[in-house]
């Protein structure tokens, strides 16, 4: 066993090629779950039962299962069915880069929605009642006070999830996908070296993972300013 | 339903090895986590400099990287060794049951190693030096003081890491555990019926988080019980 470097600077552009398919899975999936989350949260919020009960029973299901599962269902599971063959959305579901958006921004839609309401629910009463008193109704309530206090605070942890996201889309390898992980599976597979292809992959991960953070904190740095010129 | 005849205890015995790996795995996080914590609070720069490398590599990179760098390299490394002794050997692979539970353990490790530091910082310093002043030894205050006010605090997140881990347990059907997903993809080269099957994978799973997260709650009630008096 030797540790191989010409192997490691050969299969690092090849890897990266997949990059954008992992970004392409990333930013889609991430602007659809978003999306999704925001309308769970109203459901959730909403006060009547018939919507908020689906909402909660959506997010227990789909935060209460594994990702991997999830995927297969839509991808290998989906296509039993007749109804979904016949249906509009069969040329999404038919491919596996539709399925694999489809599972993550389902999967992100039920965990966001979490961290929104937490959001939600950390925002100061005092500052709705001062709102209602002022004569604002419920909805302008919802987006002039509510909204813009509840993102900042949810910013924190909708980043780590963006995190886990970028993580899962990894997992798109398992249906056939060719994402920087689809790639390096093909590779090692070839020259059966896992320690020089995976361990340069993980660090291609680390540099994600920590562009993100980054931008993150950034934008929660922009977000407080007004917190810091108090001091 | 008829989908499944035959193959229900195929089911039953993948979901006790998802038990057994859960187990495993939970103690083998629970170790890492505490280790890891120690390091992190401890004043040697070494021990901090590995914990934190450890926390930022684990966290930052995909569960199923992990998983296959675990499986494969060790499998290179155990049949480069075999070699030496024996070269007619031509592969030998680590036990996926014990590779899988390593990865994952180390993995949500990481994530608890934040929690147990959080948790440990949270513990009132008063009471440390009041176990001090009783004449305590560092390990009885570790043991009657620390840990009782600190599970407390990492009850709650620590239910949710047992969520992740019982969720990444699926991800070891792809180095070939015979696990609830291994088992449907079997059932389903002879029934041609993928989404009832992940169907049925997708509840047990769902069964097991719904007992973590009783169990969780129980913990939690019993953890607080001095506080019922309070209320």
């Amino acid at each position: 066993m030797s540790f191989d470097l010409d192997l490691i600077l050969d299969s690092i552009p090849k890897m990266l090629m997949g990059l954008g398919l992992t970004l392409q899975l990333l930013f889609l999936s991430l602007a659809i779950g978003t999306a999704l989350a925001i309308i769970l949260l109203l459901m959730r919020i909403s006060g009547r039962w018939f919507l908020s009960a689906p909402a909660m029973v959506y997010i227990y299901i789909f935060r209460g299962t594994p990702i991997l599962v999830q995927i297969f269902i839509i991808y290998y599971g989906l296509p039993q069915l007749e109804l979904v063959r016949e249906s509009i959305l069969w040329p999404i579901l038919r491919e596996p880069f539709g399925c694999a958006i489809v599972a993550l921004s389902l999967n992100t839609g039920a965990y966001v929605s979490e961290i929104f309401r937490g959001g939600v629910l950390g925002v100061d009463r005092g500052l709705k009642e001062a709102a209602a008193a002022l004569g604002l109704s419920a909805r302008q309530r919802f987006i002039y006070i509510t909204a813009p206090i509840a993102i900042r605070l949810s910013l924190p942890a909708y980043s780590n999830d963006v995190v886990s996201l970028m993580k899962s889309t990894a997992l798109a390898s398992t249906i056939t996908l060719l994402d920087m992980t689809g790639i390096a599976r093909t590779i090692v597979a070839e020259t059966y070296a896992p320690y020089e292809v995976f361990l340069s992959l993980m660090v291609i991960y680390l540099v994600l993972t920590w562009m993100i953070q980054r931008s993150f904190g950034w934008i929660e740095k922009r977000m407080s300013r007004h917190v810091r010129s108090e001091i | 339903m008829e989908v499944l005849t035959g193959w229900w205890d195929d089911f039953f015995w993948g979901s006790l090895v998802v038990v057994e790996l859960f187990f495993v795995a939970l103690i083998l996080t629970v170790l890492f986590g505490l280790i890891g914590s120690a390091a992190k609070l401890s004043k040697n720069r070494f021990a901090n400099a590995i914990a934190n490398g450890y926390t930022i590599v684990f966290r930052g990179t995909p569960e199923i990287l992990v998983l296959l760098l675990f499986y494969f390299g060790s499998a290179v490394a155990l049949t480069a060794i075999a070699q030496v002794f024996d070269p007619e050997v031509k592969f030998v692979d680590f036990p996926p049951f014990w590779a899988g539970s390593l990865a994952i353990a180390l993995i949500i490790g990481s994530y608890a190693t934040e929690t147990f530091r959080g948790a440990f910082l949270g513990v009132d310093p008063g009471q440390v030096e009041a176990a001090r002043a009783l004449g305590l030894s560092n390990l009885q205050t570790f043991i009657y003081v620390r840990i009782p006010a600190m599970w407390r605090l990492a009850l709650p997140p620590f239910g949710n890491h047992m969520l992740s881990l019982i969720k990444d347990t699926a991800l070891v059907a792809i180095i070939g555990l015979e696990e609830t997903l291994f088992v449907a993809e079997q059932a389903i080269g002879y029934t041609a019926k993928p989404f009832t099957l992940y169907l049925v994978v997708g509840t047990i799973y769902l069964g097991f988080s719904t007992i973590i997260t009783l169990t969780v709650m129980l913990c939690e009630k019993y953890a607080n019980r001095h506080l019922e008096i309070a209320k």
